[in-house]
């Protein structure tokens, strides 16, 4: 045990000394996170759908790269050499460099979470089972380290085989990429890297059920560690001259790739390959077909007194409430859970220059903020103070003035971004997907939800035609807005339309989500989706539609 | 006292190559022990399946009477070594890696004591990147020593090190003698070999070919002493005429110079001539067989039998 504490601490010291190291093992998790955080400037919580994969980057890097590293160049100076002539068994000294990576991994974990919660996430909804299952995937990716620490005669030949995992479990692991972005077969593939296990497992403990939601990730992870650390014992090497081609324990390697594929292969056999299909995500439920558009004053959201300003329509306000496309973790973990809690209405104050419509919101639509999270703070810049202007008590009511005074349309998020993008009108989309829009334009007339005679149920169903297919990042995101503005102006007279849109704008949680179950009779067929997130989505191309309409903001 | 190290028949192989075939000696407790041999001699190979870095094919090994193949753990508690290059991790201090080292063993020195033995103490606290060859093997021999060893394996210790840091060496092996460690020390160095060992074996082809103390190796040498001998006037090539035990004479201006197996005798009557033809002897010098005659003999003789033999490996000292 002295001799275990001793090299764990000489490690940690040594570890600390080193420039490079802290650089990667801290600082490009961290740049990694402000790039997220950039990138995903439009989500309501800041990078809370994200953790999963920023947590397994930063594991992945710094145990798939600086474990093997560190002991591959140790290896290599005849540092184990020399330790080898001690009495010390193999397993302490192994196991205490694998205690002290594992140490820099959650101190780097916690450096990732403090960070994100520094800007503006709120704590894990687990923060204990993060913690178990962030330790699991520590163990899980240490384990692949020392097979590459075992496979490496050298630290060059570290960097290559660390990049022929790294960059596919990135890509096509469902790490960087959200895997409902990913092609069936690219899916399938996903289910034998521990990548994707490590984000499902980790984002369920962030913002979805917690262990029990990713009790079959979490087992997979602990499988894969198991013949990792198995493998890289069996094929453990001290001396540089022993070269692995000329190994006689080789044949160890058989065991981390039977874990790999065993675990695929169970995944394929379970049926958890395919992202889930989509659940009751109504969190209550309405006919589309029936009228959805509640009286004025029943919804708590509209009943709330006018004075709360500080309640702002996610889509309509700063960064924190703004919207962003969901990540294959986050379309596969618990929406129902994240739309009840979500904290719609948390925002913080919307920072300069960040892309809001600037809206002075007249009524409260955060009556659901959960107790757990930050207190709703006041939106930035309002327009107007509901004092100037009556505030319309059902969208019959409101007036040219309202829009005028409550929505400002230069502040929108990009139509060439990544958040609900719309397709310039000389763009042509590419022929992969022309047989997708056409199915969706020569359905949509007859699509049940479009049908609705509550006309203002009859936008909204629309508008998720739009904001889903977005918060999906589907390849036909860009055009999909075209078809449905043209439908919902073809059934919507102009006057009621921008009444409509404007109250849909300032009141994205109300009215029936159901006719996202309805979807894949246009086409649209993916995982679970995070209604709330396309209900965000629905407001803002309402927004663009109303600047349309209003000709405050002309169409590309 | 039973030997620190007995050594039976320990064979190694490497796929085609026998790198060690029935090597056998005794190192016995408190003396230096040298392993003299040329690069592939398997003198390296001997060591390292001493040390337990490598598994003997065949053949038994008792270090402080343990059965090393059995328990080379065990074993490790009673050793020290130092390696021909000592390697540690950069940003590691001569003091860290002391006390690191030291939780390795049931039983350790302070690191201040063997800081200031080893003349390490203005370094202690230096990263190990910053310290001398000689600094460096100077902790390399702090380390092999954390344990208070019974015995300590130093491995070409003077390799790559200027005269000074090598005379100190030399100091400090002879000074672990006096303390009572017995030392198994390789060297390339004959002079250094024939100085510090009280027993050397030379082994070549993977055997050992010759054991015993330096100076009964050479006198077992069949080797000539060689006579040099500068006069005030050159000498009659004469005057050499009927020396018994006289071989290849030479003469360089004012130089005589030749080998003979008796040497009191053939100068003795050397000089009586001398005398008698009124020859002033300037300089006299008798040089004796040394280590290297004996090795490169030995190695020659090795050689002779083995084709394969081709090179001696045997170095000076510059």
């Amino acid at each position: 045990m002295n001799a275990l504490l001793s090299q764990l601490q000489i490690n940690l010291r040594l570890y600390f000394r080193n420039t490079m190291a802290l650089v990667y093992g801290y600082l490009f998790p961290a740049i990694f996170l402000l790039a997220f955080w950039v990138l995903y400037r439009y989500e309501r919580v800041p990078l809370v759908r994200h953790m999963g994969e920023l947590l397994t980057i930063a594991v992945l890097g710094g145990a798939c790269f600086g474990l093997p590293t560190t002991m591959v160049s140790e290896r290599e100076r005849g540092v184990w050499r020399r330790y080898r002539l001690t009495p010390v068994p193999t397993l302490t000294l192994v196991g205490s460099t694998l205690l002290a990576r594992y140490v820099i991994l959650i101190t780097a974990g916690l450096l990732q979470v403090g960070l994100a919660m520094s800007i503006g996430m709120p704590l894990p909804h687990h923060p204990l089972q993060l913690f178990i299952v962030f330790s699991c995937v520590a163990f899980a990716f240490m384990g692949l380290g020392l097979v590459i620490a075992t496979l490496a005669d050298n630290v060059p030949a570290v960097q290559a085989l660390g990049q022929c995992i790294f960059l596919p479990m990135l890509i096509i692991g469902g790490v960087a990429v959200q895997l409902s972005s990913l092609p069936d077969w690219a899916l399938h593939l996903s289910a034998f890297f521990p990548g994707r296990y490590a984000v499902g497992a980790l984002q369920a403990a962030v913002t979805g059920g917690g262990l029990h939601e990713a009790a079959f990730d979490v087992i997979a992870l602990l499988a894969i560690g198991t013949a990792g650390s198995i493998a890289g014992a069996g094929m453990f090497r001290w001396d540089a001259q022993q070269r692995f081609r000329s190994n006689p324990r080789k044949g160890w390697l058989a065991v981390a790739l039977a874990a790999w594929i065993l675990t695929g292969a169970a995944a394929e056999g379970l049926g958890r390959v395919a992202l889930p299909a989509p659940p009751s995500t109504v969190a209550n439920p309405v006919n589309a077909q029936a009228p959805a558009n509640p009286p004025p004053a029943a919804p708590a959201a509209v009943s709330a007194p006018p004075a709360q300003p500080n309640a702002v329509p996610p889509v309509v306000s700063g960064p924190d409430s703004a919207t962003a496309p969901a990540s294959g973790t986050a379309a596969r973990g618990s929406g129902e859970r994240r739309a009840a809690e979500s904290p719609v209405g948390r925002g913080g104050p919307a920072a300069p220059g960040a892309p809001t419509a600037g809206v002075s919101p007249p009524n409260a639509v955060g009556s659901r903020s959960s107790a757990e999270g930050p207190t709703p703070k006041p939106p930035a810049t309002p327009a107007s103070s509901p004092e100037q202007l009556a505030t319309p008590a059902a969208w019959q009511a409101v007036t040219l003035a309202n829009i005028e005074a409550d929505l400002t349309f230069t502040r929108l998020p990009s139509d060439s971004g990544v958040v609900t993008p719309v397709a310039a009108m000389t763009q042509d989309p590419d022929p992969d997907v022309l047989d997708d829009l056409e199915t969706i334009r020569t359905s949509l007339p007859e699509w049940g939800p479009a049908k609705v005679t509550d006309p203002l149920q009859r936008v909204r169903n629309l508008l998720l035609v739009a904001a889903v297919p977005d918060v999906f990042q589907m390849p036909i995101e860009p055009f999909v807005p075209w078809v449905v503005f043209a439908e919902i102006q073809r059934t919507v007279p102009k006057d009621d339309l921008m009444k409509i849109l404007y109250w849909i704008a300032l009141h994205p949680a109300d009215g029936s989500n159901a006719a996202v179950e309805d979807l894949p009779a246009l086409g649209i067929v993916r995982g679970r989706v995070d209604i709330e997130e396309a209900r965000n989505r629905a407001a803002v191309y309402a927004v663009k539609l109303l600047g349309q309409l209003t000709g405050k903001r002309p169409a590309r | 006292m039973p030997a620190k190290v007995v050594v039976r028949d320990l064979s190694k192989r490497y796929g085609l190559v026998e790198a060690a075939r029935g090597v056998s000696f005794d190192v016995e407790d408190g003396e230096i022990f040298g392993l003299l041999g040329p690069n592939g001699a398997g003198k390296t190979t001997t060591v390292e399946c001493l040390l337990g870095l490598r598994q003997p094919d065949e053949g038994a090994i008792s270090i402080c009477g343990i059965d090393a193949r059995r328990e080379p753990r065990e074993v490790k508690q009673h050793i020290g070594a130092a390696l021909q290059t000592t390697a540690l991790q950069d940003k590691i201090t001569p003091r860290e890696a002391l006390g690191l080292f030291a939780s390795f063993y049931r039983v350790s020195l302070p690191p201040d004591t063997l800081l200031h033995r080893f003349a390490l103490s203005e370094k202690a606290d230096a990263p190990f990147d910053t310290l001398s060859g000689g600094q460096r093997q100077r902790l390399a021999l702090a380390l092999a020593f954390i344990n208070d060893p019974e015995l300590v394996f130093l491995d070409e210790p003077t390799t790559g090190l200027d005269a000074q840091s090598r005379r100190e060496l030399h100091a400090e092996i002879r000074r672990m003698k006096e303390d009572g460690h017995t030392v198994l020390l390789t060297t390339h160095h004959l002079e250094e070999a024939e100085q510090l060992c009280d027993r050397i074996a030379i082994i070549a082809e993977g055997r050992i070919i010759e054991t015993g103390a330096p100076r009964d190796l050479i006198a077992r040498s069949t080797r000539l002493q060689t006579v040099h001998l500068t006069t005030s006037a050159r000498l009659d090539e004469t005057v050499m005429d009927g020396l018994p035990d006289v071989s290849d004479l030479s003469q360089e201006n004012m130089t005589l110079r030749f080998r003979t197996p008796a040497a009191s005798r053939t100068i003795a009557d050397l000089m009586q001539r001398l005398l008698a033809q009124g020859v002033e002897i300037t300089e006299l010098h008798v040089q004796k067989a040394s280590l290297e005659d004996v090795y490169l003999e030995r190695i020659a003789t090795e050689g002779a039998r083995d084709p394969h033999a081709t090179s001696t490996g045997v170095s000076r000292q510059p």
